[in-house]
């Protein structure tokens, strides 16, 4: 059967029409009832999304093949393009599954105060996250990174709590001059080279004069760092993210950051690759500096969730570490540390989504994140099942097998030793110990001794049918991690077949096939 | 000569945004922000050349002929459209999230706090922890050290 490329915008439309749709139900008048409609119609929104993002991997990954699709037959650089490659498909499968798993957790922790159009505003996210994944010129890239802030902001702040409020705000303004500097190279790039499209962006930057290409490339590098939360630029990240309700800081440290990391993994080796080459040191010190800060940060606070959200950006260094070894000359396959980086991505979006989830119902379980309070004790004695999978997912996190997070770190150790790069290997050697200190340290003084004080669950979760409603699905991502870890063999296959398409420049010209003439196509 | 205007005009926007975005008052984050946004969209605008009189349409429809001095490029109009759209929404979003947090700091507004609300103790823990990354909150007022305990 021929792949139909219209199936392509579908990632899009469908959630997007749900959310409109949604949106009909937010009266107020029959809460219950109304909020019942929403949370039915997400549910099947985000199992057709997935099922929708695995046909599309098993057509890329499987078939090893880019699909292209331009809009109303327009041309390459005129009209709007959309393509998904490996790399994509994979992108949109992670954020299937993690709406899927967000989904009844959200029902299963939120009160009628927190999820005011909570669901909609989850499919508007998806919109935006989704088509980020598809887009195939730069300005559709910087719409849609819009479409998911604007809603990641509104979700920031749902309910309304002061601490949300300020911390919104350092949130809404660091992304927004991020957008506009991103806002401005594209400008830049179009007045010097007449195209956004970036397959004709591949073939023509060469030709800009080299002190524009460097301004564009660090122009982006920043803009997309500050969104990935990159050192220097990530001090808005903790200081945001466990202000929302734990189901939103779980979507968010799964998701957002690594929407950012994405666009580097994609820009970089198709329209910069002689500056993923020249730049590598900076990019390696850009790692580095980002594991090692954030793992310090993570052992410095006193709050669960604070501490999990400072370990998303030593996460996120790995990452880019895997970037800044894709050109290395390895004696291993083509792009090794590219497809570490993918496999480590893939690990870390399921596995930090569950430790949010797992952190965040401990949180809601005793109505305290505070390491130090009273009640935040001996949880493991309490809820035994909450407190297993929650040591299950932070040592898949810490990188001890046989969890995804022991393949994924081998992998990317592997590729800088191969190249001789032993600095930033030791680095992540090291940070790696860190985060296995400081998750035992959260763990002693959350889930051993013996609480003091009673514990307040917070009111949902004193049902009994809520709680496994909750726990099911940290408990299925936490499976997923150990499945990846066991069988790592075919899923490191799949990510070297789209690290090779993301280096395969020719292949994604050829795929898009930008033209310098107009010309109409053939109606059939 | 209007080249030359036009970069002054973007220098300046874009110098005076980012002072005013270094400050602390909220008032002048929000004015840096629309700032900036302006400095980009001109930006944006001058990709698309300066040409007095000139239409953003192609004369010769059938065999899309022309010389490409004879209409400007309409291609960074609509983008700054867009962008216009987009960072208009996002600086009236800010507006309202800096007046909100002024009316709970200033206790205009009952802040819906249930009575047995056990993250009530956390936030005020928060606020006091809060005060290491403060470089916005000025106009908080935080509690007192001593609750810490």
């Amino acid at each position: 059967m021929n792949f139909n490329p219209n199936w392509l915008a579908a990632p899009v439309v469908i959630p997007l029409c749900a959310a409109a749709l949604g949106l009909v139900f937010s009266q107020t008048r029959y809460r219950q009832h109304t909020t019942r409609m929403q949370q039915g119609l997400t549910l099947v929104t985000v199992v057709l999304n997935l099922l929708l993002a695995l046909w599309l991997l098993y057509e890329t990954v499987g078939l090893n093949q880019r699909l292209v699709l331009q809009m109303g037959l327009w041309p390459a650089p005129f009209g709007v393009t959309i393509i998904a490659d490996g790399l994509s498909a994979i992108m949109l499968t992670l954020t299937g599954i993690l709406a899927l798993a967000i989904t009844p957790y959200a029902m299963g922790t939120m009160d009628d105060r927190d999820r005011m159009n909570f669901y909609p505003l989850l499919l508007f996210l998806l919109v935006g996250v989704n088509g980020a994944f598809l887009a195939g010129d730069l300005f559709n890239l910087y719409v849609f990174f819009e479409v998911l802030l604007m809603s990641s902001f509104v979700l920031l702040t749902l309910g309304g709590q002061r601490a949300q409020i300020s911390g919104g705000i350092r949130y809404v303004v660091l992304n927004l001059v991020a957008s506009l500097i991103f806002l401005a190279a594209a400008g830049i790039t179009y007045s010097t080279l007449g195209t956004l499209n970036m397959a004709q962006l591949a073939i023509r930057m060469e030709q800009a004069p080299p002190s524009v290409q460097a301004l564009l490339a660090g122009m982006l590098l920043v803009a997309y760092g500050s969104k990935a939360g990159l050192f220097p630029i990530f001090f808005w990240l903790p200081s945001s993210y466990h202000t929302p309700h734990p189901a939103v800081t779980a979507l968010f440290g799964g998701l957002l950051t690594k929407v950012g990391i994405y666009t580097l993994f994609r820009i970089f080796p198709l329209i910069f690759p002689s500056y993923l080459i020249e730049w590598q040191p900076l990019i390696l010190a850009i790692a580095g500096f980002t594991m090692l800060t954030g793992v310090l940060g993570a052992m410095s606070v006193n709050t669960i969730r604070r501490m999990l959200s400072f370990h998303v950006i030593s996460q996120v260094g790995y990452m880019v570490m895997g970037l800044g070894l894709a050109s290395a000359n390895t004696q291993l396959a083509v792009g090794f540390g590219m497809a570490a980086g993918i496999l480590y991505l893939v690990h870390n979006m399921i596995v930090k989504t569950a430790l949010l989830m797992a952190g965040g119902a401990a949180e809601l379980e005793v109505g305290s994140g505070n390491l130090y309070s009273k009640q935040l004790k001996g949880l493991a004695a309490r809820r035994p099942m909450l407190a297993i999978i929650f040591f299950l997912a932070a040592f898949s996190l810490a990188g001890v097998p046989p969890f995804s997070g022991f393949v994924s770190k081998l992998g990317l150790v592997q590729a800088a030793l191969g190249s001789q790069h032993w600095l930033i290997a030791g680095v992540s050697l090291l940070v790696s110990v860190f985060t296995l200190m400081s998750m035992v340290r959260l763990w002693q003084s959350a889930f051993t001794g013996k609480a003091d004080r009673p514990s307040l669950p917070v009111a949902p979760l004193a049902h009994p049918q809520r709680r496994w409603l909750t726990l099911l699905p940290i408990g299925a991502l936490v499976a997923l991690s150990l499945a990846i870890g066991l069988f790592s063999a075919p899923v490191f296959r799949w990510s070297t077949i789209a690290a090779q398409q993301v280096l395969d420049r020719e292949g994604y010209i050829r795929a898009v096939q930008p033209s310098d003439e107009i010309m109409m196509l053939e109606l059939k | 000569m209007t080249e030359f205007m036009m970069a002054l005009v973007i220098g300046v926007l874009l110098g005076t945004g980012t002072y005013l975005l270094l400050q602390r008052t909220a008032i002048r984050l929000i004015l840096g922000i629309a700032l900036w946004s302006h400095g980009v969209n001109l930006l944006l605008f001058s990709g698309g050349g300066f040409k007095r009189g000139l239409p953003p349409i192609i004369l010769d429809k059938t065999n899309f002929a022309g010389e490409i001095s004879s209409f400007v490029d309409p291609l960074p109009q609509a983008l700054i459209l867009t962008a216009i759209i987009i960072s208009f929404s996002i600086t009236s979003f800010i507006v309202v999230l800096v007046n909100r947090r002024n009316s709970i700091v200033q206790g205009q507004e009952e802040v819906a706090i249930t009575p047995n609300d056990p993250f009530a103790v956390d936030a005020q823990l928060d606020a006091v922890t809060e005060e290491d990354y403060e470089f916005l909150e000025d106009a908080l007022i935080l509690l007192p050290r001593q609750q810490r305990e």
